[in-house]
């Protein structure tokens, strides 16, 4: 402690001053430290939610483009899987069944059957989705075989696949054949 | 002490930062590899569907990715399922059948797709055959014998005389293929395959007309796995896919369950070719149609084919349609499956020749 009775009155101002000074100086520091602190952390914090909103859009994006990727996956699988159908294709007794074909008579029976069993049956094979079979020649012919859409879809996918459609009994002594296509639409 | 303060701060701080990003690699690691079963379920599933669906096509899979993982395949009560072991990822299947052994981790993959008719096409028969497993080939059906070895080509098999020619290799597990039906019930498990895993080795036993036995090596001697016949229901011919479906298949069990699939199936086939109507012996479906095209056309046989003759195609998809539906209640009623089946190919034959339309 210092003792200004024993020192000049000047001194004892200075050293006052001088202490008064160096507080000042010492908080007007710790101020400043304390807002370049928070401008740091500010800015941290900025940084810190561009990246986690970065990440999240990618995310987003990412989670769209694999669920796209996905359902045009799910649209081939399921034409696919729609032109080898046991219950459409030409068979021809124990022979290879003719490929890329449809049998109209056969058609008109499997329509009844795929909407008896939709839900029971098919439904696991072909999820949300409709296949249509369009005859194009020689007439306009349309064989509604598998129809669930979902009610409130995202995205759809339709592909589409040109078959020849056989009728046995159009022909004399030999099927006749025509031709179409198969729309296969699934939804997400 | 400011000092001192200041190390303990970044100490923490450090520990607290390292712990996060230890945390985070802990959790990625885990997403990632649960990712990848996901994946590898995917891309499998999506291989086994293009491989159903291609008719008596081979496939030969590299899975030399996959050589660390052990895929497994079980069937239950209608449901196929398969996925990586021990991993959450899988994937269930009540409509294709797929016979595969019970687990398969090998760095190559066969399947084998095989069409099922009974008499008209039911669906393909996806066969899984992994190259870890060598399938020994005896017995006296030279017939089967010949064809199975010219159909099986890539695929490890050899035929032997007897099972003291039987040689096995490491890493290879080994079935038995006995045509015969008569050498595995009366042997005991030969000397150089009794330091293998009992579950390494099996055999598979063709005892009869339509009949197939499981075996599995239980120490020094075979153990049946199935309590009652296992039957195998097919029409008989060339590639016979039900047959082969059971050389391929793990046990009874899944094959029976993946039977039942196709099953399930034809009945609904039959309403396609029958309509609904069959099951009360009526014609509807495309034998309705066929029927009311050939009402007036007495003068041909085509009229007495479809319904007719004592032996028409209307009385034979009638038998089918209610042995079909049987069959699926009880297995021992699926052997008149087979005669009805035959007797609508005989028909359908007929009905081809005599007025080139064909059921099927």
């Amino acid at each position: 402690m210092i003792n200004c009775a024993s020192h000049a009155v000047f001194h004892c101002i200075d050293e006052k001053g001088k202490r008064n000074m160096k507080s000042k100086r010492m908080t007007r520091k710790g101020q400043l430290q304390m807002t370049e602190t928070i401008a740091i952390l500010f800015i941290f914090f900025i940084l810190l939610l561009f990246g986690v909103i970065f990440y999240f859009r990618y995310q987003k994006i990412a989670f769209q483009e694999k669920q796209e990727e996905l359902l045009a996956a799910r649209a081939m699988e399921s034409t696919l899987k729609a032109l080898f159908m046991p219950e459409l294709i030409c068979s021809r007794g124990e022979a290879e069944p003719e490929d890329n074909c449809f049998d109209v008579l056969k058609l008109n029976a499997t329509q009844k059957v795929m909407q008896q069993y939709l839900d029971e049956y098919y439904f696991e094979i072909f999820s949300y989705a409709t296949i249509t079979v369009q005859e194009t020649y020689p007439e306009n012919k349309t064989w509604v075989l598998y129809n669930k859409p979902k009610l409130e879809f995202t995205r759809k996918e339709p592909t589409f696949f040109v078959v020849t459609l056989r009728d046995e009994l159009a022909g004399k002594d030999q099927p006749e054949y025509g031709f179409g296509y198969v729309a296969v639409t699934v939804y997400s | 002490m400011e000092v001192t303060f200041n190390w303990v701060y970044i100490l923490i701080a450090g520990a607290v930062i390292l712990l996060f990003f230890v945390g985070l690699v802990a959790r990625q690691k885990t997403v990632s590899e649960e990712r990848l079963s996901g994946e590898v379920v995917e891309v499998m599933s999506s291989i086994l569907a293009g491989a159903g669906v291609s008719e008596k096509t081979k496939n030969f899979i590299d899975a030399s990715g996959l050589a660390d993982y052990t895929l497994y395949f079980s069937c239950q009560d209608g449901v196929g399922e398969f996925g990586i072991k021990d991993r959450p990822t899988r994937t269930q299947n009540s409509i294709d059948p797929i016979f595969a052994p019970r687990e398969v981790q090998s760095s190559r993959i066969v399947t084998w797709s095989l069409p099922y008719t009974m008499p008209f096409k039911v669906m393909d028969f996806l066969l899984v055959i992994p190259s870890n497993v060598k399938y020994y080939v005896m017995g006296n059906d030279a017939e089967f014998v010949h064809e199975f070895l010219n159909s099986t080509e890539g695929i490890e098999r050899v035929f032997v005389l007897g099972l003291e020619q039987i040689e096995p290799e490491e890493n290879l597990q080994v079935r038995i293929v006995d045509t015969s039906g008569a050498i595995i019930p009366s042997s005991d498990v030969p000397a150089q395959l009794q330091p293998f895993e009992d579950a390494e080795v099996s055999a598979v036993v063709f005892t009869g007309v339509n009949q197939v036995d499981f075996y599995q090596k239980q120490g020094p001697s075979w153990q049946k796995m199935n309590q009652k016949a296992a039957r195998v229901i097919s029409l008989p011919g060339e590639r016979d896919a039900a047959k082969y479906a059971a050389i391929f298949t793990a046990d009874d069990e899944t094959y029976w369950c993946n039977m039942n699939k196709a099953f399930t199936r034809m009945e609904i086939l039959t309403k396609v070719y029958g309509g609904e109507e069959i099951a009360y012996g009526e014609a509807g479906g495309k034998i309705g149609e066929l029927l009311s095209y050939y009402k007036n056309d007495i003068s041909s046989d085509c009229q007495g084919h479809l319904e007719q003759y004592n032996e028409n195609a209307l009385d034979a998809l009638t038998k089918l349609s209610h042995a079909t539906a049987a069959c699926r209640l009880q297995q021992e009623s699926c052997l008149d499956l087979i005669e009805a089946a035959d007797l609508l190919k005989k028909i359908n034959d007929k009905l081809r020749i005599s007025c080139s339309v064909s059921l099927y």
